[in-house]
Formats: C-alpha cells, sequence, structure tokens
C-alpha cells in the first residue's frame, strides 16, 4: 500500500484511474487542480462543474478531495507560453507544457512534499520499471495513447508516477468500469482540445490576448494578394479552415510571416510547399536525460498522428519520401518501439515563397 | 441510479408547482392564449382575467390592485424598487443577492445583524440618514430564516418621515421589503406591515418560476427597466405572461387558505428533524433564532463542524435526498455565503453547513427517512476523518466560545 495523490479533472480517465488505486488498497488523497475560470465570449469556463464532478467522484470512493490552486504557475508557463508562442507565428501545443509543469511539475513536487509516495493521474500512458530505470510505453489503446504529451516529462518525475488508465484496451472498457463503480461521470464527452478555449476556438482566445493585424493572404506561386486576415499569428501551416477569401477554390496555408504580417496560401494540395524530408528540432528533451544514439526510429508529430519511421541525425529528422510539413512550434515524438524517449519542437523552416526569388521566372 | 425513497429539502430554493394552480393556468397556455392588449372580444376577457387576478392578489395582501406591478419574478421586483429611487439606501447584511446587487448601484449603509440572523431596529434607525430614501429588510432570510422587525422598521421609518416633513424637508423615505421567502407561512399584508413598496415571488408558493411582483404604495412613482408597448401602467413592458399570472394569483390563494395549517405542520416537522439530529449527533450545531415565533417554521440550518457540507450532498444525493448548502449561488462561486459571513459564523462550522426547509409534499415519515440519511451521512464521513462524537464536542465548544 503506498500514498497516492491523484489528479482529479472531474473527466471519466482520472475518476477511473481513482477508483482503481483504491481498490489497489492504495491511500488516496484526490487534488482538483484549478488551473484556469476565466470565461470568454460565448464560453463559460466549467471548472466549477468538473469541480462538482469531481466531487462527486470522491465521496462515492470515500477518498479526500483537495482542491489545489495553480492558476498563477499555469497562467505563466501554459497560457502566456501559448500566447507567445503563437505571436511569433509558432503554433505550441499547451497540453505538453501542462503536463511538464504543472501535473508532473507544482501538482507532483507539492504532492511528494505532502508524504506522497506516488502520483497519479488518467493519462493514457504506461509506466514501466525494469532494472532501476522507468520507461514511458504507448497506451495499451493506441487510439487513445497520450505519450504525445508526455514526451517533457523525465524520468525522475515518471518514476513517482502511475497511470492505471495507461493498461486499459479501450476507452469504452473505460466508461463502462466507470459506470460499474457509479462514478457518475460516465457519459461525460471526451475533453480534446484545448482546455481553457473550449468549443469556441483558439482564435476567440487569441483575439482575447492579442491585437487584431489586419494583413493580406497571398498565394504562394504568384504573390497576388487574394484577401486579408486579422493577424498571421492566428493561422497555422497546413491550415485550411478560416481564410475569409470569398468562394474559389479551397486553399492552404503554407507559411506565415508574422514580422510583416502576411499569411501564404496555395489551392494546390499537393503543392511541394506542403511537404518536407526533413523536420529539424530545437528545445529537444529525452525523458531518460541521454540522447538516443543517430539511427532510425518512429516519429510522431500529432496527437494519434501516423506513426512513421525517420532517421534521427543529431536534431534533425530525414524522412524517406516527402512528409506534410508541420507547423513550427509543435512537438515532434520519438518512439523506440512502444517506448517513447523524448522528442523536440519543430523548428521554422527559412523557406522563401517562390514568387520573391530574384530572376526565378516560375513555370507552370 | 435509482432509490428506493426520495425527500426533498430544499423547499426555499424550488417549490413544485401545486396541481390546482397548473390547472388554473393550463388553458392560458393552450386555449385562451390571447394577447390580452388584441382588441376582440376573446382578447379582451383574457385581460380581464389578467385583472381579476391582479384584484385577487391586490385582496390578499390587503392593497390596491393598480399598485401592483408583475414581473418575472423576484430579482426584477427588487431592481424595480431599487431603480425607483436615486439617493441613499439602508439595506440590512443577510438581504438575498438582488437586493445586495441593486444596493451596490446606490450610496448606503448596510446593516450588521447579529448572531442568529435578526436586525436590530435600533440599528437600522441610526443607518438612516437624513438623505436617506430606501431602506429595504427582508421579510424572512431563506438561508437561516430570521423574520425581520418589519413592522418596528417601518415605525422608525414613519418617524423619520414625520422629522422631515416637520423639518420642512421634501425628500420622500420608503420602506421595502422582500418577502418571497415567507409569503408561505407569515401574513404579507402591507399595511398591517407597513412597507412601502413589497416584492413576491410565485415561485417559492407552489406558483411557476420567472413569476413575481412588486406592489408599490400611492406615493411612490416606479421607474421602468424595461421599456416597450406599456403594459403594466407603463412600467414594466411586454406581454403579460397571463398563464404565469393567473398561476400566481391561485398560488397565492393557496397558500393564503393554508399558511395557518401549514405553519403549525411545518414546525412540528422541522422540531422532529431537529430532533433526530441533534439526538444522534448532539455537537450539531443549529443556527437561526432560537425563538419559534421569530424564524420561519420549516427552515432547519445545521452545522456539522469539520465535515464539508458539499460532500454531505452528494452522500445524500445518492440516497433520494436533496438538501442545500448556504445559497445555491454562492456555493457553486466556492465562497462560504454571505448570510452565514454576515452572522460571523466560524468557517469550520460554515462549510459543514445544511440548509433543510420543508414544505407540503413532506410528512413524518419523510423526515424520518432523511433525518437517517443525513445523520448516516455524517457518521460515515467521520469514520472516514478518524472522528468521533467527544472530539466532535469539543471542537464544537471551541468553536462556539469565539463565535455566540
Amino acid at each position: 500500500m503506498a500514498r497516492v495523490f491523484c489528479g482529479l479533472s472531474g473527466g471519466v480517465d482520472s475518476a477511473l484511474a481513482a477508483a482503481l488505486l483504491v481498490e489497489r488498497g492504495h491511500e488516496v488523497t484526490a487534488v482538483y487542480m484549478r488551473n484556469w475560470s476565466r470565461d470568454l465570449p460565448g464560453f463559460r469556463c466549467p471548472w466549477a462543474d468538473d469541480l462538482a464532478d469531481a466531487e462527486r467522484v470522491a465521496v462515492t470512493l470515500g477518498i479526500d478531495l483537495e482542491v489545489w490552486d495553480c492558476e498563477a504557475e499555469y497562467r505563466t508557463t501554459v497560457v502566456d507560453y501559448l500566447v507567445d508562442a503563437y505571436a511569433h507565428g509558432r503554433t505550441p501545443n499547451p497540453d505538453v507544457m501542462c503536463n511538464q509543469t504543472i501535473k508532473f511539475g507544482t501538482f507532483a513536487e507539492r504532492a511528494l512534499e505532502r508524504g506522497a509516495d506516488f502520483v497519479a493521474t488518467g493519462h493514457y500512458g504506461r509506466i514501466v520499471r525494469e532494472g532501476g530505470r522507468t520507461l514511458l510505453l504507448r497506451a495499451r489503446d493506441e487510439r487513445k495513447d497520450q505519450t504525445y504529451f508526455l514526451w517533457r516529462v523525465g524520468e525522475e518525475a515518471l518514476s513517482r508516477a502511475l497511470l492505471p488508465v495507461g493498461e486499459i484496451a479501450d476507452k469504452a472498457e473505460v466508461r463502462r468500469m466507470c459506470a460499474e463503480r457509479g462514478l457518475g461521470v460516465e457519459s461525460k464527452p471526451d475533453s480534446d482540445g484545448i482546455c481553457f478555449v473550449g468549443p469556441v476556438g483558439i482564435r476567440t482566445f487569441l483575439l482575447d490576448e492579442l491585437e487584431r493585424r489586419a494583413g493580406d493572404v497571398v498565394e504562394w506561386e504568384t504573390g497576388r494578394v487574394l484577401g486579408h486576415h486579422d493577424g498571421a499569428f492566428l493561422f497555422t501551416v497546413g491550415q485550411r479552415k478560416g481564410l475569409d477569401l470569398g468562394g474559389g477554390p479551397a486553399r492552404y496555408v503554407v507559411s506565415t510571416d508574422v514580422e510583416n504580417n502576411v499569411v501564404y496560401v496555395t489551392a494546390d494540395r499537393m503543392s511541394p510547399a506542403l511537404f518536407t524530408r526533413e523536420i529539424r528540432l530545437e528545445d529537444v528533451r529525452w525523458i531518460s536525460g541521454e540522447p538516443p544514439a543517430d539511427g532510425r526510429y518512429l516519429v510522431r508529430t500529432r496527437h494519434t498522428g501516423e506513426l512513421r519511421e525517420a532517421d534521427l541525425l543529431g536534431s534533425v529528422l530525414r524522412f524517406d519520401k516527402p512528409v506534410r510539413r508541420v507547423a513550427p512550434g509543435q512537438s515532434a515524438v520519438l518512439y523506440d518501439g512502444l517506448r517513447c524517449l523524448g522528442g523536440g519542437i519543430v523548428q521554422a523552416e527559412e523557406g522563401r515563397p517562390p514568387f520573391r526569388i530574384e530572376g526565378g521566372a516560375r513555370c507552370p | 441510479m435509482a432509490c428506493v425513497r426520495e425527500a426533498y429539502l430544499d423547499y426555499a430554493a424550488a417549490t413544485p408547482v401545486d396541481p390546482a394552480v397548473a390547472e388554473a393556468m393550463l388553458p392560458y397556455l393552450t386555449e385562451r392564449f390571447w394577447n390580452p392588449s388584441a382588441p376582440y372580444a376573446r382578447a379582451r376577457e383574457v385581460r380581464d382575467d389578467v385583472e381579476r387576478a391582479r384584484g385577487t392578489v391586490a385582496r390578499l395582501i390587503g392593497a390596491q390592485p393598480d399598485g401592483i406591478v408583475f414581473t418575472a419574478g423576484a430579482t426584477e421586483a427588487n431592481n424595480l424598487a431599487f431603480a425607483a429611487v436615486d439617493g441613499h439606501v439602508v439595506v440590512d447584511a443577510i438581504e438575498h443577492e438582488s437586493v445586495l446587487a441593486c444596493a451596490g448601484t446606490h450610496e448606503r449603509r448596510t446593516v450588521r445583524v447579529g448572531t442568529d440572523g435578526i436586525v436590530d431596529p435600533a440599528a437600522v434607525a441610526r443607518a438612516i440618514r437624513p438623505e436617506t430614501e430606501l431602506v429595504s429588510v427582508e421579510l424572512a432570510n431563506g438561508e437561516i430564516g430570521a423574520i425581520q422587525p418589519v413592522r418596528e422598521i417601518s415605525r422608525l421609518v414613519a418617524a423619520e418621515r414625520t422629522r422631515r416633513l416637520e423639518a420642512g424637508e421634501r425628500r420622500p423615505i420608503l420602506l421595502h421589503s422582500d418577502a418571497s421567502q415567507a409569503a408561505g407561512v407569515l401574513s404579507v399584508n402591507v399595511s398591517s406591515l407597513g412597507v412601502d413598496l413589497l416584492t413576491l415571488s410565485a415561485a417559492k408558493i407552489y406558483g411557476p418560476k420567472q413569476v413575481g411582483l412588486l406592489w408599490a404604495s400611492d406615493e411612490v412613482r416606479l421607474r421602468p427597466l424595461v421599456y416597450g408597448g406599456g403594459q403594466e401602467a407603463g412600467v414594466r413592458s411586454g406581454t403579460e405572461n397571463v398563464a404565469g399570472i393567473v398561476g400566481f394569483a391561485r398560488a397565492l390563494e393557496l397558500a393564503c387558505e393554508r399558511r395557518d395549517e401549514e405553519r403549525r405542520r411545518l414546525a412540528g416537522l422541522r422540531e422532529r428533524l431537529r430532533a433526530a439530529i441533534v439526538g444522534e449527533l448532539p455537537w450539531a450545531v443549529v443556527a437561526g433564532p432560537r425563538n419559534a415565533k421569530r424564524r420561519l417554521p420549516g427552515l432547519l440550518h445545521v452545522s456539522f463542524a469539520g465535515i464539508e457540507a458539499r460532500r454531505l450532498v452528494i452522500a445524500l444525493e445518492r440516497v433520494g435526498v436533496s438538501v442545500g448548502t448556504g445559497s445555491a449561488c454562492a456555493a457553486s462561486r466556492m465562497r462560504v455565503s454571505h448570510v452565514l459571513d454576515a452572522v460571523g459564523m466560524p468557517r469550520q462550522l460554515a462549510e459543514g453547513s445544511l440548509r433543510l426547509t420543508l414544505g407540503r409534499g413532506l410528512d413524518e415519515g419523510d423526515v424520518d427517512y432523511a433525518a437517517a440519511a443525513i445523520v448516516g451521512a455524517v457518521r460515515a464521513e467521520m469514520a472516514r476523518l478518524g472522528l468521533d462524537n467527544a472530539t466532535q464536542e469539543a471542537r464544537v465548544a471551541d468553536l462556539m466560545g469565539e463565535w455566540r
């Protein structure tokens, strides 16, 4: 029996995590981390409802629930980071930062100070302890695997963590197990996406934080101005929706230039500008603390996205065939089989629109 | 989860619509749907029905029909009352949030209440200044059940009025009372209360939600908050909520008919509930006025030191028992209610407070079931936290030492 502090969000996964820990005989204290409580136009932050659900779970399980106020840390390490990244033309993964600095940062540190042997969350991932090392593996349910968001959590923190739902083969089973235990949350919807922007989307949030700035939408191949936008920081590579170009063919964002406030687009879904064979990483982190040897690994560049083979050479990933370009600021996560090794942040490329190339007459 | 038995003990939050009220309302939703302002005879009939309802309500509160403005609930009525004045107002600290919020838009004095929640009329008299235009004190508090000395306050306001008259000061002073929580069990006769403005709600007396009224004496010039077609003598525009108004009148009729009997019955049930809880958990603290004449007969405010009321609510809902903790709005914002703050209740008690309010649908069996469920839920929490009656008694003795 161990003393476990389990994060309880009011959702299905953490509810089952707490229930399983209680059933295994651990002494469990549930903690609701209040990270954010701000409303947005058209979106009432549901933290109080989530807390009420968390309380319901805790009472059903007969365990303590504490509310920890993490708003200040969350604001600086997740929200400010997110806003700053967007302002610089990058598309960050706030969940990655939240896991690193809040759930396996502040929360874990405070729990350990309070005498916890372990901290637990409802993440889909598996922690394996062997030969004195702690490894992070993808969840048994590959469709829900969340190791993409856990790559910045170091081995030290993982060694004191438990992820009970990562062992369960599928989400339907998780819901069924919650229902069996009368936890009252089994029919809550999955909360994919950034929790603090809710259904209104990142655009509304960013326009609340950053100054609207009118600029041009420019065709990548020709330099022609096709329309206008409210700020290049609102757009991300590969984006198709939200370009108000008054009809015409679907267009894709090739790149954004936040300095000059220009959004480059193409109507050609197969445009070479949308593909790359190389991704450069910055701010790399490895779970074990040791960079892996150069060689072939599996790479994932979006949550539950395809696992592709690539060669790692220093901090560069090289693919055999061109792959769709990844927005700068996103995470690229490396795996050796099931094992999550860590990864890096995708760097901005120094791409120039073809029409600007001096003397470069472009042939169709 | 299906529960074997259910007991609803939150009548101060909402009452079910009485079947007789629903029956009175129904024709106006389906057959008699006409707009009271329309010119044809059938619509005129509906207008007459609204006026008949107004007359019924007026008779029941001892007033003239033309002083009554129907609103969408008590909150709007309170807003309308405060909109009638520009200057300084006096309120007590445990008023409903709608009154406190309205007072917040005026220059004001907030009068403190005693540990039992009762307003001291002398404190109101001290708070009244030469420029005070409105005093607002509810007839009964819905959280700890204090019945306020409105009639005595009325005499003080009248004295100030006389003083101004003799001094040649022209500024009027009005007395408003929100009687929403009281109408089911207390007389709401405006002349015996001596008020100039009175708020009532249908939703607390087994009528529909979003229906209320403000009565104002002839002396008061109401100013509209909602402009439009000029209904309700121009004070509250918008097509009349005919079904709601008819239902309100019927609900108030029933409340008045049953008032004396219901008051006695609820007082008996409340005592039964109190005795059952305190008998098992002698360290439970009952708040509010001790004198039965000064508190709502069907309200029991009970605090379990060191036990989280929010957890009790969840444990109780699992066995079909619905109870309140402080006031609902305050609970969702994770704050101790302003009422418990104002009576100075220590936080450990406030956070362990249940507000149990009884009503027509409950009998002795329900109350016994609820009491057993509450005692069971508290005991389960005590076991989880490793507490026993002896430690709780010591804890409460300490807390009471710093409070009452």
